[in-house]
């Protein structure tokens, strides 16, 4: 030994060699390099022990996973020479095995270059002769332990790079970096979780990798061989690990290396991450990354609306806002109009204060129920958003009678007797403010204002206390102006005074409520197609006839109760018709929805994977969210997204167009929609090669799209 | 969501964590031996019982059998009531496989003094366990109390002369727990080759 290395010695004082020594197991060759070939005193340089291995076998990482042992060094050095502790580069897992008979291992395959700095004292004398024992377990299916005993032979000098420097340094480059982000840990009694919130940088290195593991650096915490769930967020990511089942210590922080891997499970990034676990019971994760998951595993960045994250009170403000505008979308307007009748008609005082707050709470605890029953539905597993009332064929035909009854009510056929809208009379009740409350909410479920999208989507995703609060606040916005007019007397003084008007613009009201009567009818046709439709009308005709010999009833003085016998036979008829309309076998409409519809050909059906493979292949997607119950998504589609300027810019960038259909339930589509930090439709978002998606507003105008567009290269 | 799942989480936990965990009682399970005689662990409920997973091809077992380390252990316990298995789970499709009779002639061979060895050829025992690494020790108290569970030794080589200088947790386990103390290192991370399912 000592003569060959006096050989490389002599050899690399005539040429620009590594420097290197060499030794052998069966199937590992261990080789010592430095990165100089002069050590320069006081100043530390860099030597690395090279593991190539033979194909299929592996050695290991610091922390060897379910078996195996970690490599070791111990450094023979000249007097005041110090080594530093081994740098490790990134591991790789090793199964072995298949699951669930599968062990995971943490180490290298092919070749590893383990670093070790080398600090020489201020001054020595002579030649530095660095010698490293080696001992390693290099395993296949079996194991077999191996260790060399390597040597160089350094003379004292300025710093001289050698054929090993390069190496050196791009191993070095390759290292695990400082975590740069936020991390956290939190755990129940089964799992562990790492939740990884990452700079911009940090991002971009991660949103490009196949896969991402975590390597803990103290055993007995996590099972190496669990799998780790993966999943993306708009703000990071998640790693759901499987607790130790026989834990070894105390659990204080999670410490290791977050790696990210190409397809081969070659690492291609890594980074060290120290988080300290969060105190018991843990808080959901969702709240620190917004909880907008996306698909396991793949790398392909889906989600990342470029706002930043919405904080409670953002949303509890948005939703405000959001509501305050629903008062003015066509869905609510004409129910709202009646309220507004009503304050022309009590004036001021007390009972006008009543009626205003007795209605706001109609608004708001029909908001909170809504919440309530979404929260639940997607607490027992429906993937579902905003918006989920309208995609049941029952509640459409639901809505459809009762829209239909109120216009009838309106034009004059028959009075309610409790109520409701009971928008004349000086005796309009607290009850029927209630009931003007909940009717304006069930009749803005349509309409998703814009700022709501933004502030439902965030609500869904929280806490149940906090989505409640949101949906209060979407309440409170919508209930303002008319709390407002009963508070403030002079505002209300300025409305025109109660007279003979109100009775024509009562029944004119009729018209657009028979409008949305109409709209319903077609998005009940888009569900279930004609047959439901003939069924439907059949039952407003029924329900029609109803209303009208209940009307009667109401005025004559005799025979009350035979006019109130047909009422009631005709009103069963209308409920057996409108039964029909939704139970009718959906064999008509078999077809995707969309392709049901006469579609522009521009427009292709929405995929999830389509979409993939095209960002994936650099190209731009435009996705268009809608639904037929939408009335937003109607206007935007025809105002904007149909226009020839429209098409011929989209055209341009040759963006490919999709549209993702929600008129029905669709889990991917609810998934994609979650995924953009959204809850309903209307969803726009342009998908830009290299570039974040861009989530472009809720109304669109022509000039947004084109702006958007303009970002595409 | 997530509250629900911890709460689920926290309902499955002791299901999930009875498994192997020490403080928790040791899973039953029946196996045959090398002499074709069964073993059944709970017919041991008052002794102790030390649980070893063994395989000769593992350079790691042959350690603590060419130091008669491991061998030392078992006689001691046998001369203090402790019944000791040991358990090879190792698939008879890999090349370290031995045949029971192949099995028993080894453990004779080298003096070992284990009550039974046990052979566990579809691994079912080895992953009621969770055994990852041969050896991997367990410690069952009369009670059928799992009380240690990990590494023989503190020494993670396969170098039989680190035998000498080595920390024996199962020596030191087994110890305290025969004098009614609890063990004070009682899980400590297993080293060695994998266990070959």
């Amino acid at each position: 030994m000592k003569l060959l290395l006096a050989l490389l010695f002599l050899f690399a004082q005539t040429s620009a060699l590594a420097l290197s020594a060499s030794g052998k197991s069966d199937n590992v060759t261990a080789t010592l390099l430095s990165d100089t070939e002069k050590v320069t005193p006081g100043k530390p340089f860099t030597v690395a022990v090279r593991l190539a291995m033979a194909p299929h076998w592996h050695t290991y990482w610091q922390n060897p996973g379910d078996s195996g042992l970690a490599t070791t060094i111990t450094w023979d050095l000249p007097p005041g020479f110090k080594a530093g502790p081994i740098q490790w580069p990134a591991p790789r897992r090793l199964p072995l095995g298949t699951p669930p008979n599968q062990l995971v291992n943490f180490g290298y395959e092919g070749e590893a270059l383990l670093l070790t700095e080398l600090m020489p004292p201020a001054e020595f004398g002579g030649n530095a002769d660095i010698k490293a024992k080696v001992e390693w377990l290099e395993c296949m299916d079996v194991c077999i332990p191996g260790a060399a005993t390597l040597g160089l032979t350094l003379p004292q000098g300025a710093v001289q790079s050698t054929n090993a420097t390069s190496a050196i340094q791009s191993a070095r480059a390759a290292l695990p970096q400082a975590w740069r982000g936020a991390s956290y840990a939190m755990q129940d009694a089964a799992t562990a979780q790492l939740a990884l919130r990452p700079d911009e940088q940090t991002a971009q290195s991660l949103s490009a990798a196949k896969r991402i593991d975590f390597f803990p650096f103290e055993e007995g915490k996590i099972e190496s061989n669990a799998p780790q769930k993966l999943e993306r967020f708009d703000q990071g990511l998640t790693l759901t690990l499987a607790r130790a089942k026989q834990p070894v210590g105390d659990y204080t922080k999670l410490h290791g290396l977050v790696v990210a891997a190409n397809a081969q499970g070659q690492p291609v990034w890594s980074a060290e991450v120290s988080a300290p676990w969060q105190a018991q019971p843990a808080p959901p994760l969702g709240r620190l990354l917004s909880s907008h998951v996306q698909r396991d595993g793949t790398g392909v960045a889906v989600a990342s609306p470029s706002s930043a994250p919405l904080g409670l009170l953002a949303a509890l403000g948005l939703a405000f806002v959001g509501g305050l505008i629903l008062n003015l979308m066509p869905c609510v307007f004409p129910v709202l109009s009646l309220k507004v009748l009503s304050f022309a008609q009590l004036g001021a005082g007390a009972q006008a204060r009543a009626h205003g707050l007795v209605f706001a709470a109609g608004i708001v605890l029909s908001f909170l129920a809504l919440a309530g029953v979404l929260v639940a539905l997607r607490a027992g597993g429906h993937e579902i958003g905003w918006g989920f009332q309208l995609q049941s064929p029952a509640v459409i035909v639901g809505l459809a009678a009762l829209f239909f009854l109120l216009a009838l009510n309106l034009a004059g056929v028959f009075e309610f007797a409790f109520g409701v809208v009971n928008a004349g009379g000086e005796t309009a009740s607290l009850r029927s403010a209630f009931g003007n409350g909940v009717l304006a909410v069930v009749a803005a479920s349509p309409c998703t204002a814009p700022f709501m999208g933004a502030a439902l989507g965030y609500a869904i995703t929280q806490s149940i206390g906090e989505a409640l609060a949101v949906f209060a606040a979407l309440g409170f916005g919508m209930a303002l102006p008319y709390v407002l007019l009963a508070w403030f007397p002079g505002w209300a003084a300025r409305l025109p005074r109660p007279g003979a008007w109100m009775v024509r613009f009562k029944q004119f009201l009729s018209f657009p409520l028979l409008a949305t009567v109409v709209w319903l009818t077609w998005v009940l046709g888009v569900q279930v197609g004609v047959d439901g439709v003939a069924w439907l009308l059949l039952g407003l005709t029924a329900l029609g006839v109803a209303a009208w010999a209940w009307g009667i009833s109401q005025i004559s003085v005799l025979k009350k109760s035979i006019w109130r016998g047909f009422s009631a036979i005709a009103n069963g008829m209308a409920l057996w018709m409108g039964f029909l309309a939704y139970a009718t076998p959906e064999s008509s409409v078999d077809k995707p929805l969309a392709a049901s519809r006469p579609e522009n050909a521009l427009w292709q059906v929405y995929s999830a994977s389509r979409v993939e493979e095209l960002v994936a292949a650099g190209k731009p997607v435009f996705i268009d969210f809608t639904a037929a119950w939408c009335v937003s998504c109607q206007v935007n589609k025809k105002a904007v997204l149909g226009t020839r300027a429209t098409e011929a810019a989209f055209a341009a960038k040759n963006v490919t167009l999709m549209r993702a259909d929600w008129t029905k339930r669709d889990p991917e589509i609810a998934r994609a929609i979650n995924a953009l930090g959204r809850s309903g439709v209307p969803v726009y978002v342009l998908y830009r090669p290299n570039q974040a998606p861009l989530l472009l507003p809720e109304l669109l105008t022509s000039g947004i799209v084109q702006d958007a567009l303009k970002t595409l290269p | 969501m997530r509250p629900l799942s911890t709460v689920l989480g926290l309902l499955l936990a002791p299901a999930l964590a009875s498994a192997v965990t020490v403080g928790q009682p040791a899973p039953d399970f029946t196996l045959t031996g090398v002499d074709g005689k069964p073993a059944k662990l709970s017919d041991y409920k008052g002794k102790h019982v030390v649980l070893e997973w063994v395989n000769p091809g593992c350079p790691y077992v042959r350690k603590h059998y060419d130091s008669k380390n491991m061998q030392g252990l078992q006689k001691d316990a046998a001369g203090k009531e402790v019944v000791w298995l040991a358990v090879n789970s190792t698939n008879p499709t890999h090349s370290d496989y031995l045949k029971p009779a192949d099995m028993g002639a080894w453990m004779s061979k080298s003096g070992g003094a284990p009550k039974a060895t046990l052979m566990d050829p579809d691994g079912k025992v080895g992953k009621l366990y969770s055994a990852k690494t041969t050896p991997q020790m367990y410690i069952v108290d009369p009670k059928g109390q799992l009380v240690y569970n990990g590494a023989i030794d503190d020494k993670r080589s396969a170098n039989p002369d680190d035998v000498k200088t080595s920390k024996n947790f199962v020596k030191l386990a087994l110890a305290e727990t025969l004098a009614g103390k609890a063990v004070s290192t009682a899980a400590t991370t297993p080293y060695g080759c994998s266990v070959k399912y």
